[in-house]
């Protein structure tokens, strides 16, 4: 059986009960510049969601083992787009940085490959998991463009889905990696 | 697509497309302005009498708008067997989730902050948390009524001529644990006024019911009151008794302002409900060729502190647990027992997963002591369909489990059988089998569904009903239903669903019922359509028509005449009949069994699980490599959402029986996230082979079954049976995980046997 480490110090201090000064940040969510203060105690996840509005990423738990809150990120640790679990960094981490969340990923009303492929596989049921489970892979996929079966299944164990037992989801990832590859672009 | 073509057509549901964008809302994503923040204090103690609670300092907190204790509360119990729960605690906490008191302030912070400045006086009491323990009378008293919720005793034809004669009788006891559903998104809710109504819009399972609910804890007419359910992230049964919906209706009736309540993933593995932990004993008499003569069976659930859907899992759990066999008499004596452990109730499966675990592995039990092939003993005993069930209910509905056996049986993964030897010799191979049955629809009780058809004004279709989309699916088969009745394409039909007040009641969406009914209530809907066409031309022509056909977006009159339904349309509504009809579908009820709630059913679903399991003899650890579900599903309206219901059925079955521990001790849940309980991952869960058996069932919709359920029942028993054969050892308890699987293999000298083969 997997086991997952338990990571529980941010959320932890994000509780916090002082409230502190608030920090200006500026981050470039789908290709949009926001600026904003933040406290320094809020998390990416909740700023992405309750202050930029964009609730496509969701939250499944305090621990970072869920990664419903998966999102691609550059800019904080080089230059490389990589998925990251966005509960697990504050606001204030993602100052200066580019993010990639789940409504930005369709463009010109075109589906992504993957978002397209996890349609049509019925890779969702109650589609929770989906967003942050589409942006895991496409971490991956970006790191491993051609993986086997095995390798998707490893690639996105940090995800949990409740629902779909992973089959459709391993395939989907799959049939879109295909695409992707035939297509050249990964974004 | 036209008729007859979107049932039995792998769609892809239209939910998914919103969903794999990011655009679909569910209630956790609601954020509305000038919205309140809500926190729930929930008790320290599993069970301790509350002396004063002091909300003074909470109070003074400047962001703090309101704080909320029983006091506040008109009505101060719910819950839908018995109204035994309460909004706030007043007297008594009685399990660790408790909640106590509500706070509602301008930020997430705010609230949680202010929670810490509550005191709450309590007097420690003794908690009973063993069901066993619960039972006897000097046990603490959970209730002042007693610590049994509820019992039932059936003796059923001659078990004691049945013993008398038997040649073998096998004994065991079988214990399931506390599993936790574990949905991706928590419990979560908004709730604001509108037109002098509370609105709440929250993820639940039954609109209708949440809002009686509501209203009898606030004690408003239910009028009042609107529910709303979108998407919701998961549910599983988790979301069938109330949860934030109440405490949201209270903040934003007292203070008039938008509210919204998140439960976080601590609380909701706290405060969201279990699957009934069980303990379950069986006694089975059987002749030498493999005839089962009787089974006596002694089942006790732990209820937890509140009754929620206990009644009704307890008799699930009665009415299964013989199995899928023609057994000829049996003796049953079931308990549900409170005690100061979290609230069990309702869980994909409902009590079945637990007596069908404790039947299966009794069956492969008795097939060792007779010598037998687990399978050719199964198979031997199956019900057929006309057979006489145990209850004296003759099964006139479809009965698949001989024909899923067979598909077993002749599989590559049985037909592998024995070769239990793998490349390391720590290592062993095992394959197991077991099956499942199930009732469904509500069974004895009344049960009812309506939905609404409406024609709209462009020919389109909207069929709106109060079901709710938990992921199940439901909205893109009622569509597919509606266009194949109405000759339309399935992209022309509209579904709006669970808003108490734009849908009918389609009654709750639980028990794999929801498809049944809301496709059974659509066909009746159609039928009242054809029926105001024939009004409809016998104002126009004076003349009633004899037949009324809908095909390829036209109505055709006695084959004389036809329209198109945007015409239809405009007609129905220029004459003033209206373009909208009610189809109400009532599920056939057979009288129950006295002292039963709902056992018979009519209808059952059946099941076989082959599972493939690798176990490290050093560890303890089991991996599953293989799972095949046969299931009996009658005829499959999607195949793409029936495969992708039955493998995530799977999925948590392979969970309830390796993985989901939930440890609790003295009362307290120990694993509180999801880095200590652990739901499979990804690696987890092997490729899996779903295999649908089509029987026809007259009543259902196209032949339907319901799926949600089946596709778990079997999993448990189907995993421990393979790890039986992979090691000879007998593990009658789940979850096995690998802890306890290394300390039973050490006690049988696995170990040891194999440190001396390598030294
Ligand atoms: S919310 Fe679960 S990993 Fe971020
Ligand atoms: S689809 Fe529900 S959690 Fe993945």
């Amino acid at each position: 059986m997997a086991r997952r480490a338990a990571v529980r110090t941010v959320q932890r201090r994000a509780r916090g009960p002082v409230p502190q000064a608030k920090v200006p940040i500026r981050v470039k969510i789908n290709g949009v510049e926001y600026s904003h203060e933040v406290e320094p105690r809020l998390l990416l996840v909740h700023y992405i969601r309750d202050v930029v509005g964009l609730t496509g990423t969701h939250i499944g738990c305090d621990t970072s083992n869920c990664g419903a809150c998966t999102v691609l990120m550059k800019g904080t640790w080089g230059n490389e787009w990589r998925a990251v679990k966005s509960c697990t960094l504050y606001a204030v981490q993602a100052d200066g940085a580019e993010i990639i969340t789940i409504e930005g990923l369709a463009k010109n009303g075109e589906l992504h490959p993957l978002q397209k492929a996890f349609w049509e596989h019925h890779a969702l049921q109650c589609g929770y998991c989906t967003p942050g489970m589409i942006l895991a892979a496409l971490g991956f996929l970006k790191l491993n463009p051609n993986p086997t079966r095995e390798e998707i299944r490893k690639g996105i164990s940090g995800n949990l889905c409740r629902c779909t037992g992973y089959v459709n989801i391993v395939k989907a990832i799959e049939a879109a990696a295909k695409e992707i590859r035939e297509k050249g672009s990964w974004i | 697509m036209t008729a007859q073509r979107a049932v039995g057509a792998p769609v892809a549901r239209r939910d998914a497309f919103e969903k794999a964008v990011g655009a679909a809302k569910y209630a956790s994503d609601l954020f509305l302005d000038d919205m309140l923040w809500v926190a729930v204090l929930r008790s320290k103690y599993p069970h301790a009498r509350i002396r004063r609670i002091d909300t003074s300092k909470a109070e003074s907190h400047p962001n703090v708008v309101a704080v909320f204790t029983h006091r506040d509360v008109p009505v101060n119990r719910y819950g839908l067997f018995k109204k035994d729960r309460p909004v706030l605690c007043d007297d008594k906490v009685r399990y660790i989730g408790d909640p106590i008191a509500l706070v509602a302030a301008e930020t997430r912070e705010d609230a949680l902050e202010a929670l810490k400045l509550i005191e709450v006086d309590y007097e420690p009491l003794p908690p009973v948390t063993d069901p066993i323990e619960a039972m006897r009378p000097d046990a603490p008293k959970v209730h002042d009524d007693g610590n049994i919720c509820r019992e039932v005793h059936l003796r059923l034809g001659d078990v004691d001529g049945a013993f008398a004669r038997a040649d073998v009788i096998v004994e065991n006891t079988y214990r399931t644990g506390a599993q936790i559903h574990a949905y991706l998104e928590t419990e979560a809710g908004i709730s604001y006024m509108e037109d002098g109504k509370i609105v709440v819009v929250a993820g639940g399972q039954s609109p209708y019911r949440d809002r009686a609910e509501i209203a009898h804890a606030l004690n408003l007419p239910e009028e009042m009151i609107r529910v709303v359910t979108p998407y919701v992230g998961g549910a599983f049964g988790g979301k069938d008794d109330i949860t934030v919906q109440i405490h949201l209706a209270l903040v934003t009736w007292k203070t008039g302002r938008p509210a919204r309540l998140v439960w976080s993933r601590e609380e909701s593995m706290m405060a969201g409900t279990k699957r009934h932990p069980a303990i379950i004993k069986i006694r089975t008499a059987a002749t030498r060729d493999g005839t089962i003569l009787a089974n006596k069976i002694e089942i006790v659930l732990d209820k937890g502190a509140y009754t929620a859907l206990g009644p009704a899992v307890l008799d699930v759990a009665v009415e299964n647990c013989n199995g899928p066999y023609r057994v000829q008499a049996s003796q049953i004596d079931a308990y549900l027992v409170y005690t100061n452990n979290m609230v069990a109730s309702a869980f994909r499966g409902f009590g079945a997963p637990q007596v069908i675990f404790a039947i299966e592995r009794q069956m492969d039990l008795l097939a060792k002591k007779l010598g037998m092939d687990p399978l050719e003993l199964r198979l031997k005993n199956a019900l057929r369909k006309g057979d006489r069930y145990v209850f004296g209910n003759v099964l006139e509905g479809s009965v698949g489990i001989a024909q899923c056996l067979e598909v077993a049986r002749s599989h590559p993964l049985w037909r592998s059988r024995g070769r239990n030897s793998c490349e390391w010799p720590w290592l062993r191979r095992g394959v197991g089998v077991a099956a499942a049955m199930k009732g469904y629809t509500i069974g004895a009780l009344p049960d009812k569904g309506v939905v609404a058809l409406e024609l709209l004004r462009d020919g389109r279709v909207l069929v709106k009903g109060s079901f709710t989309e938990i992921g199940q699916g439901v909205i893109q088969a009622v569509a597919q239903i509606a266009a194949d009745l109405l000759g339309v394409s399935v992209d022309d039909v509209e579904v709006v669903f669970a808003d108490t007040e734009v849908t009918p009641d389609t009654s709750v969406t639980s028990a794999s019922r929801q498809l049944f009914l809301a496709g059974n209530a659509v066909r009746e809907a159609v039928e009242a359509l054809r029926e105001r066409v024939a009004e409809l031309e016998g104002r126009l022509s004076g003349r009633r028509p004899a037949r009324v056909e809908f095909s390829g977006g036209w109505v055709f009159i006695d084959s004389e005449r036809r329209y198109s339904l945007q015409e239809l349309a405009r007609l129905l509504e220029s004459t003033g009949l209206g373009r909208q009809v009610l189809g109400v579908y009532e599920v056939p009820r057979v009288e129950p069994l006295p002292g039963t709630l709902e056992i018979p059913h009519l209808f059952y679903m059946f099941g076989v699980t082959l599972a493939e399991v690798l176990v490290n003899l050093l560890t303890g650890e089991v991996t599953v490599s293989k799972v095949v579900s046969i299931v009996d599903a009658g005829r499959v309206i999607n195949p793409i959402t029936f495969t992708g219901q039955v493998e995530g059925a799977v999925a948590q079955g392979i969970g309830f029986a390796l993985m989901e521990d939930a440890k609790i001790r003295d009362g307290y849940l120990l694993t509180r996230d999801l880095s200590t309980y652990l739901i499979p991952s990804s690696k987890d869960v092997p490729e899996i082979e779903v295999i649908p058996v089509e029987t026809e069932e007259a009543e259902g919709p196209f032949g339907a079954k319901g799926i949600g359920e089946i596709g778990i029942i079997s999993v448990a028993p189907a995993i421990l049976n393979a790890v039986a054969d992979a090691t000879g050892v007998e593990p009658n308890a789940i979850p096995l995980t690998h802890e306890r699987l290394y300390w039973l293999l050490k006690e049988h000298g696995l170990v040891e046997q194999l440190r001396r083969a390598s030294t």
